[in-house]
């Protein structure tokens, strides 16, 4: 089975059915924004959904991730790396998978990260694809996110009453066999996913003023472009914007003692590179000074620098970014007028 | 299996835990930097190449990279030499023979040995760069003839700064290698060179072509000392440096060490000059 | 750890409400752990009896009277370690607002008639007088970094107060944010190490443990005009903690 459809009146089995199966997380509603969570209530999942506050990240780069137990006194190491349990991540928009894509690129290349790995071992990813856009923020369409590319388990398009389900590898097949809600999809209800993604052509539309390509080239010649300094002037370094960014992935180590002052859990910590001390050495020296510089280098490790390392975009497009910052520094605006100042418009 | 294998195996299962090591010996050289010879359990060689680094872990302070300064030839024990600056090296210079400490590595790419055989060396130390220096200047020692001539300068602010107090002598009597050291400001007692470590450049007589010039100090030495290499017309290839930059997991992914693209720990600490001149800005290190 | 004589700990308070105290008298099985590396030798509110005798003092309360000064020099002759506990001991707090009359206003607008005989000077920070070894922000303190402060003191290691604000902390527990629900947070500008506790429960950030070392002046206008503020508003905001240092942050939002 390569398609199947699902009656949307038969969700919440399946969605039962999932919980059954292993731990499953899945957007819901939080005040006026969005989450993910563990399914409690198969009723509180809720699919059409702006990105959630967190990027599904949190989930396999956690924001506080155990590294290892010590004692200092006498001096031991405990075991490295935990056994995690197998979970299914429901509801995640195609820009959310792309992010996903990005970190195990990064986290792959040797020397590999054997904390992340695992538990992206024990993970199933169910997608969804928007067929409309969340709101004005993302730029999912000039990053070609906006429609699936690969990187899921399942990916699930909504046609009216019933999803059709796209089965991509076995471990999403186990997710939907021998289940009598869930059927192999008729030619017709094909020809209503073809629809929609005609439909969808209309809708979506490339937010930057130029080509993908051409932002890489951009990128490459503004390095010192003045941009940078009104970015830089506004930025309040609250760290938001890298916080939620699906393929920021920057962290501190630290250590936490218990009260008997000998043992011990060293940690890994999210961290962002627009923090004042991030680039501070020990002796005072501060390799990357002022906000602009580090604005600029959040831009440049989504455009430029991911692109010459392994050949692939780390902005996804998903816009929370933008969405969040308070100060509205704007990612669309920011490349559009580096385009724009390089005499790029389309 | 070979000890490259088996810490290359310790990688593999946890990069983050390190290995147990044993203070075996311990003194101060100066007011600030004290000396530690640490053995690693089983005894194994470290390994470094002269040139990398090890991450050093005092359980409950945390965690700092640090400059080998002992040669591959040293064998059963590895060599740090650490200035009192953070928390960890705090805590670290109230340790002595018979503690613990946590290690990982060795990291990054060292000095490149293998291009430098046959040729001649020109070694350029300012204030601590003389620590990662001191690893390769103790591997040409113990390779003497796999080099051209060897030239050293070792520069700092005052004579009570001066590292390594017993081995500079040493160097500066031997006959196979020149040695030269200046300081900012002497003191009575000094009878060396007054003065900046780029007025001793000018005197020394090289043939550019065959020569690595490598250069380890202060961020601001760089730029003053490479515009003399460059003068001297070393090809930018052949002019070598090491950076310091913060580090968390010498693995290329905690982002702290990053210049533009490139992770100071995993492409670095040591850069030529071709490559120092590639980053756009950011890098304090380059010359004007 | 090595076993030695354990240091002994006193409380003192000036010109505060206790509340920290009371902070550190509620951390329940921590407090009986932390009586395993610690004598508390001195602290009125869970104990009658008190000594003159102590290692590491904790102080509580912002210097507002010249009896303050000579009392807090006197103890910082004696101990070993200076804690400054709670917003009133490490940034005056809200006991600052006063410094916002002139000394003769603020005492006629409290004592009245009386304020000739009251001694009274302008409210203070802990460290203006004496030398502190380890702060603790927030009002009233938080108990996890009471907790960690106090390892660091025992490890004799620094503690580090983030230099970075309470969004980072609070995005990381994923809260909505405040400024979406039209509320004035101080969250962007004001040091983290609370773990967003107010945000997290439903309130917005107060400001209570003072400013970031660069808060970005030139983006609050981006922020007031994204979220339609008044420059009023967050300056009322600031005032009921930041007012001691009342003049920077003017300077820095006008």
């Amino acid at each position: 089975m390569k398609y199947a459809s699902l009656k949307k009146a038969d969700l919440f089995e399946w969605l039962e059915h999932l919980k059954k199966k292993a731990k499953l997380y899945a957007p819901r509603k939080k005040e006026n924004l969005f989450v993910l969570r563990p399914v409690k209530n198969v009723e509180d999942v809720c699919l059409e959904y702006i990105p959630t506050i967190l990027p599904p990240k949190k989930y396999y780069f956690p924001q506080k991730e155990k590294l290892f137990k010590f004692s200092a006194q006498p001096f031991k190491t405990g075991k490295a790396i935990d056994k995690f349990e197998e979970f299914v991540l429901f509801g995640v928009h195609t820009c959310d998978i792309a992010g996903i894509q990005c970190m195990d690129v990064a986290f792959r290349d040797g020397p590999e990260d054997p904390n992340y790995l695992n538990r992206k071992d024990k993970m199933a990813i169910v997608g969804i694809e928007c067929l409309k856009y969340c709101d004005k923020y993302a730029n999912c369409t000039s990053m070609g996110n906006h429609v699936p590319r690969g990187g899921y388990d399942l990916m699930m398009v909504d046609i009216g009453d019933k999803f059709i389900i796209h089965i991509n590898s076995e471990k999403g097949e186990k997710l939907v066999t021998d289940l009598g809600y869930i059927k192999e999809a008729a030619q017709a209800d094909m020809d209503l996913l073809d629809r929609a993604r005609e439909a969808k052509k209309k809708v979506f539309k490339e937010e930057f003023t130029g080509p993908l390509s051409k932002v890489y080239d951009v990128f490459d010649k503004s390095f010192a472009s003045d941009i940078w300094k009104d970015v830089g002037k506004r930025c309040v370094a609250c760290g938001n914007c890298t916080a939620v960014c699906p393929t920021c992935y920057c962290f501190d180590v630290a250590d936490e003692m218990e009260l008997n002052l000998d043992d011990g859990v060293r940690y890994r910590i999210w961290n962002s590179c627009q923090m004042d001390d991030f680039a501070k050495v020990a002796g005072g020296e501060d390799f990357r000074k002022g906000r602009d510089s580090r604005q600029r280098h959040r831009y440049y490790r989504k455009f430029k620098y991911p692109v010459d390392r392994f050949n692939r975009y780390f902005c996804t497009g998903c816009g929370r970014c933008t969405r969040t910052c308070m100060a509205q520094i704007n990612l669309v605006e920011t490349v559009n007028s580096l385009l724009n100042e390089k005499g790029i418009v389309e | 299996m070979l000890e490259r294998e088996i810490l290359l195996e310790k990688m593999k299962t946890s990069p983050y835990k390190p290995m147990h090591g044993k203070i075996i010996h311990a003194e101060m050289l100066t007011e600030k930097e004290k000396f530690f010879r640490i053995q690693l359990e089983g005894t194994i060689n470290l390994s470094a190449q002269p040139g990398q680094f090890v991450m050093v872990s005092i359980f409950g302070y945390g965690e700092a990279p640090i400059s080998v300064c002992s040669s591959p030839s040293d064998k059963g024990y590895f060599e740090l030499t650490v200035r009192n600056a953070g928390i960890l090296t705090n805590k670290l210079q109230r340790l002595g023979k018979g503690d613990m400490v946590g290690i990982r590595g060795p990291f990054g790419n060292g000095f490149p040995i293998d291009n430098m055989f046959g040729y001649d060396v020109m070694i350029v130390a300012g204030g601590l760069g003389i620590v990662p220096l001191r690893s390769l200047i103790r591997y040409i020692m113990f390779h003497r003839n796999d080099f051209g001539n060897v030239q050293i300068l070792l520069g700092c602010k005052t004579p009570k700064e001066l590292l390594f107090e017993e081995e500079t002598k040493d160097w500066m009597r031997r006959a196979e290698i020149k040695f030269n050291c200046t300081v900012d400001k002497g003191d009575p007692d000094w009878k060396g060179n007054v003065g900046l470590i780029t007025t001793l450049i000018p005197n020394v007589d090289i043939n550019p072509m065959r020569t690595y010039g490598v250069v380890v100090g202060p961020p601001i030495m760089y730029k003053f000392v490479i515009v003399k290499l460059l003068e001297k017309k070393i090809p930018e290839h052949q002019i070598i440096v090491s950076l310091e930059r913060r580090m968390k997991c010498g693995l290329g992914k905690c982002g702290h060490c990053q210049i533009e693209g490139a992770y100071v720990c995993q492409s670095g600490p040591v850069f030529n000059y071709a490559q120092l001149k590639n980053f756009k800005g950011e890098c304090h290190e380059k010359a004007a | 750890m090595k076993k030695q004589p354990k240091p002994k700990l006193a409380f003192f308070d000036f010109t505060d409400c206790e509340g920290c105290q009371l902070q550190f008298a509620n951390l329940g099985n921590a407090l009986l752990e932390l009586t395993e590396l610690v004598d508390i030798v001195s602290f009125r509110e869970i104990m009658s009896e008190g000594t003159d005798d102590y290692d590491i003092a904790f102080i509580e309360g912002s210097i507002t009277t010249d009896n303050d000064v000579l009392r807090i020099k006197k103890i910082r002759e004696k101990a070993k370690v200076l804690v400054t506990l709670g917003a009133c001991a490490t940034i005056a707090g809200v006991n600052g607002i006063k410094n916002r009359s002139s000394l003769e206003a603020a005492k006629r607008i409290v004592y009245g008639d009386k304020a000739g005989i009251i001694n009274s000077i302008k409210a203070m920070p802990v460290h203006e007088v004496v030398k502190v070894d380890y702060v603790i922000n927030g009002c009233p303190v938080y108990i996890p970094e009471v907790i960690s402060v106090v390892k660091c003191l025992l490890m004799g290691k620094p503690y580090v107060v983030p230099n970075y604000p309470v969004c980072v902390e609070c995005k990381m527990n994923e809260n909505v944010c405040r400024y979406e629900k039209d509320q004035e947070c101080l969250g962007p500008v004001t040091r983290a190490g609370c773990n967003s506790w107010c945000v997290n429960n439903g309130n917005r950030c107060y400001g209570c443990r003072g400013l970031v070392d660069k808060p970005a002046s030139d983006a609050a206008k981006d922020i007031l005009q994204k979220y339609g503020l008044k420059a009023e508003d967050i300056l009322n905001s600031f005032t009921l903690y930041n007012d001691s240092m009342g003049e920077k942050y003017d300077q820095e939002f006008k």
